[in-house]
């Protein structure tokens, strides 16, 4: 483990952040939300996450201030998002990205997202204020096995703690196909505790999967 | 266009995106009080307000929004600058 260096994530490392918010969304498959809902191109969504990144609004998944990254010889090799939910005041998280894509991706495809809408809506899942909510983790997989994970994890609640003590709960809110994140976060002490089903076929078409797991872990307190 | 004339177009948006046809406008209404005002169809209003009343927000004045009266104050503001 001595080779890999966890820090916060800084301006220069927002394109593979894009990278790792597009590799998390597709969730083992190749539907990428920000393109089927939005009806762009893979290039201009990674360009619109880019840009969203850059006006720095703290408080959700696609704040810089969110992610801590891990470099190996130099580079970037891991991104993880945790933030928590409502802290200082902020705005919901669900908010704070609602108006990050209405600003940057403009009517045209908010105008498409209308028509999708009733698709999607049976997987949206509100997030709980004042737990710490994880989202967007993945790891390059020559780097995977190396207990990286585990020392992720550890490193993303002792971050937490040391902003709020009180903290009791992690969420997170993962599609049932991302079958290898369910097992790290089972390992990791998380548990399922309610799923969100579409009977909606469709779905397939515009999401990773048609079913979404909130899996929570509690934080012991001394 | 005046405050009142707003206040109706808003209220016929948030009725539609927010399914609710009997959705009543006050100036301290806020996302916690709707019960289908969530990620998705917060992304909608702010899309039909834009569209409706032909403005544009900027991202800080989307992030200062509080309830209802600011909204109105801000879609005023534009539409008369």
């Amino acid at each position: 483990m001595s080779e890999y260096l966890i820090r916060k994530a800084v301006a220069s490392d927002i394109p593979f952040l894009a990278d790792v918010v597009i590799a998390s969304e597709k969730a083992m498959s190749d539907r990428l939300s920000f393109t089927t809902l939005f009806n762009k191109t893979e290039e201009e969504a990674k360009e619109l996450i880019i840009q969203m990144f850059e006006e720095e609004v703290d408080g959700c998944e696609l704040s810089l201030s969110s992610f801590i990254v891990t470099e190996f010889e130099g580079k970037p090799i891991s991104g993880s998002g945790a933030w928590i939910e409502g802290f200082k005041g902020n705005m919901p998280s669900g908010i704070l990205k609602s108006n990050l894509i209405s600003y940057t991706f403009g009517k045209e495809s908010i105008g498409y997202l209308k028509t999708k809408s009733n698709i999607v809506k049976d997987v949206m899942i509100e997030r709980e204020p004042m737990t710490l909510q994880l989202e967007y983790f993945h790891i390059k997989n020559e780097h995977l096995g190396k207990g990286l994970d585990a020392a992720l994890m550890d490193k993303i609640e002792e971050n937490a703690l040391a902003q709020y003590p009180e903290l009791k709960k992690v969420q997170c809110q993962i599609f049932k196909n991302s079958v290898f994140s369910i097992k790290i976060l089972l390992r990791h002490g998380f548990k399922i505790v309610k799923s969100y089903k579409s009977d909606n076929d469709d779905i397939f078409d515009y999401l990773p999967f048609n079913e979404k797991l909130l899996m929570e872990k509690i934080l012991k307190t001394d | 266009m005046n405050r009142s004339l707003v206040t109706e177009k808003l209220t016929a948006i948030f009725r539609t995106v927010f399914n609710d046809e009997g959705i009543e406008l006050r100036d301290d209404l806020t996302a916690n009080e709707v019960a289908n005002w969530d990620s998705l169809t917060h992304m909608l209003m702010i899309g039909e307000v834009e569209k409706e009343f032909s403005i544009k927000f900027k991202l800080k004045e989307l992030g200062k929004l509080e309830d209802v009266k600011s909204l109105i104050d801000l879609i005023e503001h534009k539409m008369n600058s």
